[in-house]
């Protein structure tokens, strides 16, 4: 997997300033990771008019919809909140943290929990801590979880505040128990019907990146999961998000180098690719 | 002991009285054609199998663009969770043969993001030629706003793929499978696939939050040109769609109506389609679609392929046998 050059990227940008999953219009998360790789290579010129667009498409909320045009604010918004204020733009990240804040998985809004008490329901385990929705008014899950904590924990190093630190240390619990019975993570179903449900490699990759800074039993036996899957995924974007969860925890091996044969296959794996060589290599874009 | 009233038979219940009140008006139905076909095993005899119900469904696709639509869940080629690939490859083939201007293969898993991979995975690659250039990611795809034209569920609108909204003919093709919400995941609920990820995430929560069923009747509304190919040479039973073990049946199942395609597929599997909740919601009640003697059913006698598929036990009651 040969790492993009900047000329490449930019050279996949769209008119508007954006960039496209393959190709076609622009969408939030490429045009997010694209920055986020030009930024962390030192090439603020070619990202700003990437971070134009992405200002430029803040909803009157705070948050961010996946694309121009579509009426809601969604998951994007924790990953636009992954890049410097002082490149978005002071009031439209403030914006952004408050959305994040004010944004928890439907199960564990106020209205839900008093309706599931009056109907005599108990609340399940996993649904004690509150996480993120990918989109308001649904549950929460440890994708856009791992992303909103890696936004927030990001803010919390730069200003320190209670309630972030309340929602990032709330999200960690959310993370535990959402974990595996083996350890690692899928989508956030640990069980279904009683059943086990086995772990994917990105989004135990995600929840490591996100767990950062913490150590506990749970925590080791996750790592443990992400090695084995590191020597046995051939996905690039599942690579990617395992290389940045053990970097989190000092665990990549130093002589890791992905295996040939692995492609790279839509603009956020190849600029994510980016940011885990400059995370390497000692850039703090990503975790502040 | 109390007995509380399920959602499944509260939409039984509905659907019974709106039945009975619809006995007096008798609304002539036509009959929807669905093919049943022994297909042993996934050989080079599928192609023309596929072929030859293409032909038999007089499917007109020459100069028009065609999109298949296989169930992609998982990265296990050797599971029988995923559309097997030469069932696909088949129906490429065939709609070319047939003059179609395009055809082109698309999906969005509902749980997996590196859909590429995924498909890389379950052999795709390996059996269908310039794969990845036939491929399009549905969960990637530009994206128009649709809004459902009957609204079951509390979707008014929803975001769909260009890709799937342009298709002259969207083409359905799931693999036979149980599943442990609904009941049996078919050719209906494949169209959960439609829905993109970049939009909604994955899983498509906001479905289950509007209600399954309800968003399977809204999919198949928005979608009226389509064709059901279903993979049931080897399907999936027990706790399906993804924690189930292979199940052998040896059938391909066609037709252009997916609602009548879905109801036999049940009762192939020993499932009774009346206690579908989906296929009731989509039939108003009435039988239409789903009732076999609204069905022309071509081919192998249901009686000939019936398989029974092992159930969860929370599914126990809608086998064919407790109805």
């Amino acid at each position: 997997m040969g790492i993009m050059s900047i000329e490449e990227l930019v050279g996949k940008q769209n008119l508007d300033g954006g960039w496209p999953y393959v190709r076609g219009a622009s969408w939030t998360e490429p045009t997010v990771y694209a920055a986020l790789a030009l930024l962390a290579a030192g090439e603020a010129e070619y990202a700003r008019r990437g971070l134009r667009w992405i200002a430029g498409n803040q909803r009157a909320d705070g948050g961010w919809p996946a694309q121009a045009g579509i009426d809601q604010s969604t998951w994007v918004t924790a990953l636009v909140a992954l890049l410097p204020p002082e490149q978005l733009g002071q009031e439209a990240h403030r914006r952004a943290i408050a959305w994040l804040l004010g944004m928890t998985g439907e199960e564990s809004t106020l209205t839900y929990r008093m309706r599931e008490w009056l109907l005599g329901n108990t609340r399940p385990a996993d649904q004690e801590f509150a996480g993120w929705p990918w989109v308001p008014g649904t549950a929460a899950w440890v994708g856009p979880t791992s992303l909103a904590m890696l936004a927030l924990e990001k803010e919390y190093s730069r200003r320190p505040r209670a309630d972030v630190r309340r929602r990032v240390v709330e999200g960690r619990e959310f993370l535990v128990r959402r974990m595996c019975h083996g350890g690692g993570w899928n989508h956030g179903s640990a069980r279904a019907l009683g059943y086990e449900s086995r772990p994917y490699p990105e989004t135990t990759g995600q929840a490591l990146a996100a767990l950062r800074g913490v150590r506990s039993p749970e925590v080791d036996k996750a790592l443990t999961v992400a090695r084995r899957f590191l020597a046995e995924c051939r996905s690039a974007e599942a690579l990617n998000w395992l290389r940045l969860g053990l970097l989190a925890h000092d665990e990549l091996p130093e002589s890791y180098c992905v295996p040939p044969g692995v492609t790279s296959r839509t603009l956020p794996d190849r600029s994510l690719e980016m940011l885990v060589s400059a995370v390497q290599e000692g850039s703090d874009l990503f975790w502040g | 002991m109390q007995k509380t009233i399920t959602r499944r038979e509260l939409l039984a219940a509905a659907a019974g009285a709106a039945a009975l009140s619809a006995c007096n008006v008798a609304k002539p139905v036509t009959l929807a054609r669905v093919s049943v076909v022994r297909a042993p095993a996934y050989d080079q005899s599928v192609y023309e199998t596929v072929g030859r119900l293409l032909d038999e469904h007089r499917v007109n696709v020459r100069g028009r663009n065609v999109v298949l639509k296989p169930n992609l869940v998982e990265f296990e080629p050797e599971s029988s969770i995923n559309t097997n690939p030469i069932v696909v490859h088949a129906a490429l083939e065939a709609f070319r043969a047939r003059g179609a201007a395009s055809v082109r293969i698309a999906e969005g898993p509902g749980h997996r993001r590196n859909t590429l991979d995924l498909a890389e995975a379950a052999g795709y690659f390996k059996t269908v030629p310039h794969f990845e250039d036939l491929f399009v990611d549905l969960n990637l795809d530009d994206v128009s706003r649709v809004n459902p034209p009957r609204q079951f569920s509390r979707m008014k609108k929803l975001y769909l793929p260009n890709t799937a909204l342009g298709a002259d003919l969207l083409v359905s093709m799931p693999k036979m499978k149980t599943h442990h919400w609904v009941g049996a995941t078919l050719s209906m609920k494949n169209l959960f696939g439609v829905v993109p990820g970049a939009v909604y995430g994955w899983p498509k929560n906001v479905l289950h939050w509007a209600g399954i069923e309800e968003s399977i009747a809204d999919l198949h509304a928005l979608f009226p040109r389509q064709f059901a190919l279903v993979d049931g040479i080897v399907g999936m039973q027990g706790n399906g769609p993804i924690e189930g073990v292979a199940k052998k049946v040896g059938v391909l199942v066609a037709g252009a109506d997916p609602v009548a395609v879905d109801a036999t597929c049940c009762r192939i599997m020993r499932i009774d389609p009346m206690r579908i909740g989906y296929l009731q919601l989509v039939s108003g009640g009435v039988e239409t679609q789903i009732s076999e003697r609204n069905i022309q059913q071509t081919g192998e006698s249901i009686a000939s392929v019936e398989t029974p598929f092992d159930l969860i036990p929370e599914f126990q009651s809608i086998r064919l046998e407790n109805s």
